[in-house]
């Protein structure tokens, strides 16, 4: 992460040039202490998840059991959640095609266009407000999708 | 003599650092990264740490999983025993496999927090568009490096997850066939598909994640960290 800061130093060179005078404390060694400290406390953090609650290891895959429940990675939930939340036909395409394509593809393309879509120059949040808004109802939406994949779990 | 030895010791780093110098310009290099002050603003709030905690846990994936690497077997036979011979008996095994696990399940909730980070304090807008174009596709990577983790241990949830998966990945309309024929080798999970996502986990997606994680702090580099808050 130093590395990182690194970089944040090039932001600043690059700040320093308008007539703006940054205030800040020297990199070296104010801000490296402090990164090395989130280090450590980040890598201890692990080493403590780690021992305390160490990698699980089930039965050996046996493909004629099929084990209940079968759950993906947290991250994958709201995916799931999706497939099982949407069982509606659209005229001739299938609610499992929908299922699918929405959570992954649409989603996907909808957020890598993100920067292209809102061209609304603005930072501020109040100045943002439909921005704001969809963001809050995406997370949302996401949020209660992974709560409805871990209810119907397989 | 111990204040003897301390005089040579900085004579032989003075050595190096002059070594270095006449060949790499350190004098006019380091300067610039040590000395100049970094805004308050970006240094004290926390939310700014969460793309270089992702960065940290990806360092810390790397060097656990060549130490997983060098004891771990991919085959459907062989699997399963190996990843228990790393719990029971390699010493610190159990340890490290499980700092790979949550490792990366911390860097993923970084990368999410980092992302929303970036949406809510509009920091993809112009110039920084194309670095979060790079981001999604980085985001894109860390969720397939853990699809591709899951199945190794080849237990009961790796096998039927990735079934799931798998089957996920084909209803795609169009592509969604090919993606499930290229991930699962075959018509059902088996040892073609583990030689394929133990090459997906440990060699293709290392390589796309180091191209991008390369742009994105090039990116970042030259544009610098918008100023807001
Ligand atoms: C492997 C995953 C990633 C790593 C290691 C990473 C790392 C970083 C780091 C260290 C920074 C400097 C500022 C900060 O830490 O907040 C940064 C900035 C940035 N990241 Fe990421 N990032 C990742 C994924 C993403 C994703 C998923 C997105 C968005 C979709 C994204 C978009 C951006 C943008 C737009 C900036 C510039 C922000 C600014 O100037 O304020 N990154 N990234």
């Amino acid at each position: 992460m130093a590395l990182i800061e690194i970089e944040r130093e090039e932001a600043v060179e690059e700040k320093e040039r308008e007539p703006v005078r940054v205030t800040g404390l020297p990199f070296f060694p104010h801000f490296l202490l402090r990164e090395v400290v989130v280090m450590c406390l980040i890598a201890g953090s692990l080493i403590l998840l780690a021992s305390l609650y160490p990698a699980g290891l089930l039965q050996p895959a046996d493909p004629f059991t099929t084990p209940t429940p079968i759950y993906p990675e947290w991250y994958f939930l709201y995916v799931f959640g999706f497939l099982k939340f949407w069982t509606y036909d659209i005229g001739p395409i299938p609610a499992k095609v929908i299922g699918v394509t929405v959570p992954m593809v649409l989603w996907y393309g909808l957020l890598i266009l993100v920067p292209f879509i809102d061209r609304n120059p603005s930072t501020e949040l109040r100045k943002r407000k439909i921005a704001v808004a969809l963001g809050v109802i995406a997370l949302i939406a996401v949020l209660v999708l992974t709560y409805y994949g871990i209810v119907h779990g397989e | 003599m111990r204040e003897q030895r301390e005089v040579i010791i900085m004579t032989l780093y003075e050595k190096i650092y002059k070594w270095l110098d006449d060949r790499f310009k350190l004098g006019e290099l380091l300067p610039p990264i040590v000395k100049h002050p970094a805004p308050v603003n970006v240094v004290s709030n926390p939310l700014y740490c969460l793309g270089g905690t992702a960065f940290l846990c990806f360092l810390i994936l790397v060097v656990t999983g060549m130490f997983l690497a060098f004891y771990y077997k991919p085959t459907p036979d062989e699997a399963y025993k190996s990843v228990q011979n790393i719990m029971t008996a390699v010493p610190l095994g159990s340890l490290i496999r499980s700092i790979h696990h949550w490792a990366a399940n911390t860097m993923i909730a970084a990368v999410m927090l980092h992302m929303i980070r970036i949406y809510f304090m509009g920091a993809y807008k112009k110039p920084r568009e194309l670095n979060w174009v790079v981001g999604i596709f980085l985001l894109l990577t860390v969720t397939t490096f853990g699809f591709s983790g899951y199945l190794l241990p080849w237990d009961q949830l790796a096998l039927w997850a990735t079934k799931i998966g798998t089957g996920i990945a084909g209803s795609i309309p169009i592509i969604g066939g090919y993606i499930s024929l290229i991930l699962v080798g075959g018509n059902d999970i088996g040892a073609e598909t583990m030689t394929r996502f133990f090459a997906i986990h440990v060699l293709i997606l290392p390589a796309a994640i180091i191209t991008l994680l390369g742009l994105h702090f090039l990116m970042v580099r030259i544009q610098g960290i918008s100023g807001r808050l």
